[in-house]
């Protein structure tokens, strides 16, 4: 085990991707001479090198295209989008073409790309670079969407996708880049669908994803000095989604919160809450209850971009409720 | 090979292509191919010639209009055909339908959002290039496509980074009924590709042999690391843009009289006649190219639709497999 930084957990795991196989390259705008916003690529260049650490040019579908043409030859390519919003841009590129290529080949092509990128509020950057956007791709047949909420989770995550022949998308948490948390050391990968237990309880389930991950512990703590046992559940990948997980939590305790940072209509919060409710609508002693960001564009501001999204208060109100 | 058989191949090839798309005009109108069929008739020159100088391992992506470039890439007449069809046998095994499918075994791949190929192809280029292989991504668009992001975006990142990727911009005059005039302000498209450094160049898209003359030297370029090429083929779509349609609204019969003059086909047919092939010995290849295609078109008739299960297999590699 090693303690380190989710930024750092990102280094580590792409370098030693990069030594382990030499097809793995990484792209991206200023993921080299900066070594990425955050020095989540940070030295990399010096060791491996221009070919392997590719400066972006300003072109999210050209780097997103390049990496899916080279991925089809042999390549496995991590691209990087710097903010998730910026992800528009290179959406045709992932949606109509890395992810429809399987398929249309009739499975004699494989797409092993992985795009990296970061959402969420954080950095006072209002609401062209704050946006939570991982529902949108939760519904795409064919794309694997992970969100890893811990350095460990984002190694394991990460290494595993970078393995994987299918299109990944590894969301992180600009948030979390400098929270800190063991890491185990070796060849630790996460297969996907696989939900982890943050915390065993007995009253409530919280399932969270992603940042929320951190809220509903901290909620969690709160109320267990109330005498309210949380179990906290992180899917860590919303799709493929490990419903069995959610499902035997929630019959024992009966009782189920969902919090995401992005807005409850529409998304992936519904989808968790419907797994719910189609398995353990006997057990349910009162309908889920979802926390979710609100229907709004994020406001610029160190207040205001944290009030329109939930937080630990916000969680345990919910949960108060259901178990009142 | 002499000039006389190379000319006579590709002439079988221009045939080819000729047939095979009035074959599926009319399967079109029949409504056996059911949508998404845009004819290819009176590009031929550009799909022949250009891809009559690749090899095997070198990579095509194409368009919504992509029969033509398939089939001189190597796809089998009948597996084209069962893809228009969306017959099991299909290039894509019938899921694909007419825009969009993937033939792996000639490196050759479609799609149907226009302008999206030049990302890819740079991506498949860099791919070569880091493997140090000598091949080559060729990707071909329309004059239409050279309005998109991804058609700038793309041929910049190849640029700056000396990819042997090969952009023939098909200037076939319109983009569905948008006129090339109105709706791209530069009058050769290939002066676009001056901007990102490039030697644009303009070729007569209707004389096979010049497209395969300027072809070579690209590839020449091409496969010794000098960096991608990109030709204008200026050339004309004889028939609507897709199957049926309301023509008339934006282009009239002298017009398209006029381009009908330069028939790919009879310019090298006459060529052919000059350099002493007889008119007989011309007629029997074409019925015999006539008839093996439509052979080729009965056979593809007679095969099934995929099922519900064939057709959604391979969504994803499953977990743990991949
Ligand atoms: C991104 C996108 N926008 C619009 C369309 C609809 N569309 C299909 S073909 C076409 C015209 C394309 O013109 P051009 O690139 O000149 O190719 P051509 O059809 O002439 O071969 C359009 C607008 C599309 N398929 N993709
Ligand atoms: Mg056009």
């Amino acid at each position: 085990m090693a303690r380190m930084s989710y930024r750092d957990a990102i280094r580590e795991t792409t370098a030693e991707e990069l030594r382990r196989d030499d097809s793995v390259y990484l792209i991206g705008e200023d993921v080299g001479r900066w070594g990425n916003l955050f020095g989540a690529s940070a030295g990399l260049l010096e060791e491996f090198g221009p070919e392997r650490i590719c400066d972006s040019p300003i072109s999210e579908a050209a780097m997103t295209g390049c990496a899916i043409g080279s991925a089809l030859y042999g390549m496995r390519p991590i691209a990087e989008i710097m903010y998730i919003d910026f992800i528009t841009i290179a959406m045709d590129q992932m949606i109509n073409h890395g992810v429809k290529y399987h398929q249309l080949s009739n499975g004699q092509v494989r797409v092993p790309v992985v795009f990296r990128t970061q959402g969420g509020v954080g950095m006072r950057n209002s609401s062209q670079h704050s946006q939570s956007l991982e529902n949108w791709f939760v519904n795409v047949p064919g794309l694997i969407v992970a969100m890893p909420s811990t350095p460990a989770d984002l190694c394991g995550l990460l290494r595993s996708a970078v393995r994987s022949d299918n299109p990944v998308l590894l969301i992180e948490h600009k948030s979390l880049y400098f929270t800190r948390g063991e890491v185990p050391e070796g060849d630790y990968t996460i297969p996907f669908g696989v939900a982890d237990i943050k915390r065993a309880g007995e009253d409530v389930t919280i399932i969270a994803t992603s940042w929320m991950v951190l809220q509903a512990l901290a909620a969690a703590r709160t109320l267990a000095d109330e005498g309210i046992s949380c179990e906290v559940i992180d899917p860590r990948t919303l799709w493929p989604l490990d419903k069995q997980a959610l499902i035997d939590s929630v019959k024992r305790t009966k009782h189920c919160v969902v919090v995401t940072e992005a807005p409850a209509e529409g998304g992936w919060s519904g989808e968790a809450a419907s797994v719910v409710h189609e398995h353990c609508f006997a057990e349910l002693r009162k309908p889920v209850r979802r926390v979710c960001g609100m229907r709004t564009g994020i406001p610029y501001g160190t207040e205001l971009e944290k009030a329109v999204v939930p937080d630990a208060s916000w969680i345990g109100d919910a949960a108060r409720e259901l178990l009142a | 090979m002499s000039d006389n058989e190379q000319l006579m191949e590709l002439y079988t090839q221009l045939l080819v292509l000729r047939h095979f798309d009035e074959f599926c005009y009319d399967l079109k109108m029949k409504d056996l191919i059911m949508n998404g069929f845009h004819p290819y008739s009176g590009q031929e020159a550009v799909a022949v010639g250009v891809c009559s100088l690749l090899r095997e391992d070198d990579a095509v992506f194409s368009t919504h209009r992509p029969q033509g470039h398939s089939i001189a890439k190597g796809s089998s007449t009948r597996a084209v055909f069962c893809e228009m069809l969306g017959r099991r046998g299909g290039v894509s095994q019938g899921i694909g339908g007419p825009m969009q499918w993937i033939d792996k075994p000639h490196n050759f791949f479609c799609g149907s959002i226009v302008g999206s190929g030049l990302p890819i192809a740079a991506g498949v280029a860099l791919a070569f290039k880091r493997q140090a292989r000598d091949s080559v991504a060729v990707c071909f668009f329309g004059d239409g496509a050279s309005n998109t992001g991804a058609f700038h975006e793309g041929m910049n990142l190849a640029a700056i980074w000396k990819l042997p990727a090969l952009y023939i911009c098909e200037n076939n005059q319109y983009g569905e009924a948008m006129p090339v005039q109105e709706f791209v302000p530069v009058s050769r498209i290939s002066q676009r590709a001056t901007s990102y450094g490039l030697n644009g160049v303009s070729v007569d898209g209707m004389d096979v042999e010049a497209v395969m003359n300027a072809t070579a030297d690209a590839l020449e370029q091409l496969r010794a690391g000098q960096g991608p090429v990109f030709i204008e083929m200026v050339t004309y779509r004889f028939r609507g843009h897709y199957g049926g349609d309301p023509e008339h609204t934006y282009r009239s019969r002298e017009e398209i009289a006029v381009w009908r003059n330069r028939d790919p086909l009879t310019l090298a047919r006459t060529r052919l006649l000059a350099r002493g092939y007889s008119e007989e010995t011309l007629d029997d290849l074409e019925a015999s190219v006539r008839a093996e295609i439509e052979e080729d078109m009965e056979w593809a008739l007679e095969q099934p639709f995929p099922t519900v299960e064939q057709a959604t297999d391979h969504v994803m590699i499953p977990l743990g497999q991949d």
